[in-house]
């Protein structure tokens, strides 16, 4: 149910919908304890998401072949 | 040899100056005088200097939409037109879109003239604006590489939200090639797909260098960009057309970053707090589950067939009880009664009245037990029963 590759935003969003689903009631207990699982492995997700996290800089280039491609950022840049 | 109309020459004229590229887009300075305001709200009046004139009309509509001032008769100005011929008088004229008071900057007047133009055309339409993404994945920036700007933005991003990425456009921010370069950067960040959202940014500097960004080709850049551009532009004070165009406008380049990505103390507040509701909520359910079912058990225990059973053998034992109490207590009742009784015929006994003292007398010759003196005479013979026997007896003196 949570997918590793799934976006910060998606994982949050996903986070916040549990909660309110719990908050709803209405819910067997199976399901209760299933809405618990799958928030905290969201939260966990989103948790590391930001714990892992060093900003990725990279510049735009035009490829030979005409597709548009990051490439590294100019070392000359840091000198600045 | 042709003869025309006058509508066929008329028309011709127009045809010839509205086809002419300077009249169809000219700047014109002098007095104005002859000004009148139709009942529609249509401006007219004439413009001239020392040796000629001309006429000029601006519709409610151009006056509305641009800053232009309503002049005065007497007030020297600047116009922004085109000339063209009003075909039903014959006459030409000056059709206006912009007036502003004389001594303003041509740079002013150019500004003036676009924004006027722009937000005829929507540029500016506030629901045109595009939100921003929340935690965008891969932000794109325009901006120059030699300067500080750069590395500003990127240290407020690494601050707030390094869980992104940055792909950075390199173009020039001032000088006559800019303009086309920042076009250039905007376009191919679009082409390329990578990013969800673009910051255009350049550090402050004067009206000149600020200039590219009020040229109408980077209007038209940003408004057709279909990624959402915030603008982080010159100081606080700097307002370009960029600006207006842009979804978003920060007064700086670090605020424009500021306004891209969310801080990242506050997610981490927030996913917190969301680990804290997910735990309450589902200590909750558990907790009300737990009472209902011991609820339930207890209801089903009560209502249970052996616990059933027992209470009615318990009944059972207990009528049971009960009867033998109540039989024996019958019974000793009836014994009770027998003993009194029997002691109440034994004392009526006539035997144990006998043993008492008393006697039976009988007349022998009738046989009658003597109950009175009268029943006897002189002489006769009486058998008298005491306790342990039977006495003769004679009557001596009745």
């Amino acid at each position: 149910m949570v997918d590793a590759e799934m976006s910060f935003e998606e994982a949050f969003d996903r986070l916040e919908a549990t909660v309110r689903q719990l908050e709803n009631g209405d819910l067997t207990i199976e399901e209760a304890v299933a809405l618990y699982e799958q928030g905290m492995a969201l939260a966990q997700l989103c948790q590391q998401r930001l714990d892992a996290a060093e900003l990725r800089i990279s510049r735009l280039a035009l490829s030979s072949d005409g597709y548009y491609e990051k490439v590294p950022l100019d070392e000359s840049l840091s000198e600045l | 040899m042709q003869i025309y109309t006058v509508a066929q020459v008329v028309r011709y004229l127009k045809e010839l100056i509205e086809a002419d590229r300077i009249l169809s887009s000219l700047w014109v300075e002098g007095e104005v005088s002859n000004l009148s305001r139709s009942a529609a709200g249509h401006l007219y009046f004439t413009l001239k200097d020392t040796e000629s004139q001309i006429r000029c009309v601006m519709f409610r509509g151009q006056l509305a939409a641009s800053s232009s001032i309503v002049p005065s008769n007497g007030m020297a100005v600047i116009v922004h037109g085109r000339l063209s011929v009003y075909e039903p008088q014959g006459v030409y004229q000056l059709y206006v879109d912009l007036i502003q008071p004389e001594g303003v900057g041509l740079l002013q007047l150019q500004f003036e003239r676009l924004r006027a133009q722009l937000e005829r055309e929507g540029f500016f339409d506030p629901a045109r604006k595009r939100p921003l993404p929340r935690f965008p994945q891969r932000i794109g920036v325009v901006t120059s590489l030699g300067g500080a700007v750069v590395h500003d933005i990127i240290n407020v991003i690494s601050r707030r939200f390094p869980a992104t990425e940055l792909v950075i456009a390199p173009c020039a921010v001032q000088g006559p090639d800019a303009a086309q370069e920042i076009c250039d950067a905007l376009q191919a960040l679009n082409c390329s797909d990578l990013v969800d959202v673009i910051i255009l940014a350049r550090g402050g500097g004067s009206t000149e260098e600020l200039w590219p960004f009020n040229e109408e080709i980077v209007a038209r850049a940003i408004f057709g960009s279909r990624v959402p551009v915030i603008a982080g532009i010159g100081h606080e004070t700097d307002f370009t057309i960029a600006d207006l165009v842009a979804d978003c406008r920060a007064p700086t380049p670090s605020a424009a970053a500021e306004l891209a990505v969310p801080h990242q103390q506050e997610c981490r507040l927030r996913i917190d707090a969301a680990r804290r509701s997910l735990q309450r909520l589902a200590s909750g359910f558990v907790e009300s589950n737990r009472s209902r079912v011991a609820r339930l058990v207890e209801l089903m225990e009560r209502a249970s067939p052996s616990k059933l059973i027992d209470e009615r053998r318990q009944r059972l034992d207990d009528l049971v009880r009960q009867a033998a109490l109540r039989a024996r207590h019958t019974l000793d009742l009836r014994e009770e009664r027998l003993q009194s009784a029997g002691r109440q015929l034994a004392s009526l006994n006539p035997v144990s009245i006998l043993r008492r003292g008393y006697s039976v007398c009988v007349h022998e010759a009738t046989g009658q037990v003597v109950k009175s003196v009268q029943q006897v005479a002189e002489n006769d013979y009486l058998k008298i029963r005491v306790f342990d026997g039977t006495l003769r007896g004679k009557v001596v003196e009745p």
